[in-house]
């Protein structure tokens, strides 16, 4: 398996910028990049989806329910319950995922998201030391951990 | 206008519905919300929607492989793709299945309003 390069955690930051910035106009302050450990210090609402193809392995967006709180209000959204909350960090997870694909090219498959509620730390799949990304925004506290890996 | 939105994400489907109902974009009533390609066939079927807004990641049935059986259904419907896949080959290869347009998730307000604008245009 080939390691990714320095040019695609770049990616990955830069489209957790992006999100933010461009669905609610606030883009979050990244405070760190580094490679992670088991488990891994995750939040209560956890999005994650699944790499297979020409990679293999795993992006996990988490965040407490505080900041997908804020998130819907931004968009207007009334419906705050727990189901959309999990919807929301789904739908974050699949478009920094779908989004690196610009990078990595079509042979990265992603699959429809999955989430998880709580902060039991989620192993990493593929990777010994999975990259993690953690960044704050609108004062709450967030991670993006990128487990991936090229298969050769 | 007849607008279907198709998206598995409630979010999403939530924040299209909001945006179009608000500004620019003049009398536009939503025939339907589908999760996944198969509801947004189902919905076709009974109401031929004029535009339709079309995630590409879904389960059941995804975007890609609904895009030529709703057209098949509806003609004259005018797809508009949002979907966080912004490699290049996926935009052409919906654009080839009869999508009028492209619209990269995240996006904004404004973007979803001028695409939609943009969509309405060329269907008058």
């Amino acid at each position: 398996m080939a390691a990714l390069k320095e040019t695609d955690l770049r990616m990955f930051i830069d489209s957790v910028r992006r999100y933010f910035d461009v669905t609610c106009r606030m883009p979050p302050e990244i405070t760190a990049a580094f490679l992670g450990t088991d488990p891994l210090p995750t939040h209560d609402f956890n999005g994650i989806v699944s790499f297979s193809g020409r990679f293999s392995g795993q992006v996990i967006v988490s965040l407490p329910a505080m900041a997908l709180r804020e998130l819907l209000l931004m968009q207007r959204e009334t419906d705050l319950s727990d189901v959309n909350l999990l919807d929301a960090v789904g739908e974050i997870a699949n478009t920094l995922a779908g989004n690196a694909r610009q990078a990595l090219g079509n042979a990265l498959e992603i699959s429809v998201p999955s989430t998880l509620r709580g902060r039991a730390g989620r192993p990493a799949r593929v990777r010994a030391h999975p990259y993690v990304i953690t960044f704050r925004w609108n004062t709450y506290p967030g991670l993006v951990c990128v487990d991936l890996e090229q298969v050769a | 206008m007849k607008l279907l939105v198709v998206d598995d994400s409630n979010m999403v489907r939530s924040r299209i519905a909001r945006i179009v109902q608000r500004g620019a974009l003049g009398s536009v009533t939503i025939v339907g919300m589908a999760r996944n390609g198969e509801e947004a066939l189902r919905v076709a079927r009974q109401t031929p929607p004029d535009v339709v807004t079309m995630d590409l990641t879904m389960p059941e049935m995804d975007g890609l492989a609904c895009i030529p059986e709703l057209l098949a259904i509806h003609p004259g419907a005018n797809i508009l793709v949002i979907s966080a896949l912004t490699d290049k080959s996926t935009a052409i290869r919906a654009l080839r299945l009869g999508a009028r347009g492209f619209l990269p998730k995240p996006f904004g307000d404004e973007a979803l309003q001028l695409a939609l604008l943009d969509l309405m245009d060329r269907r008058i």
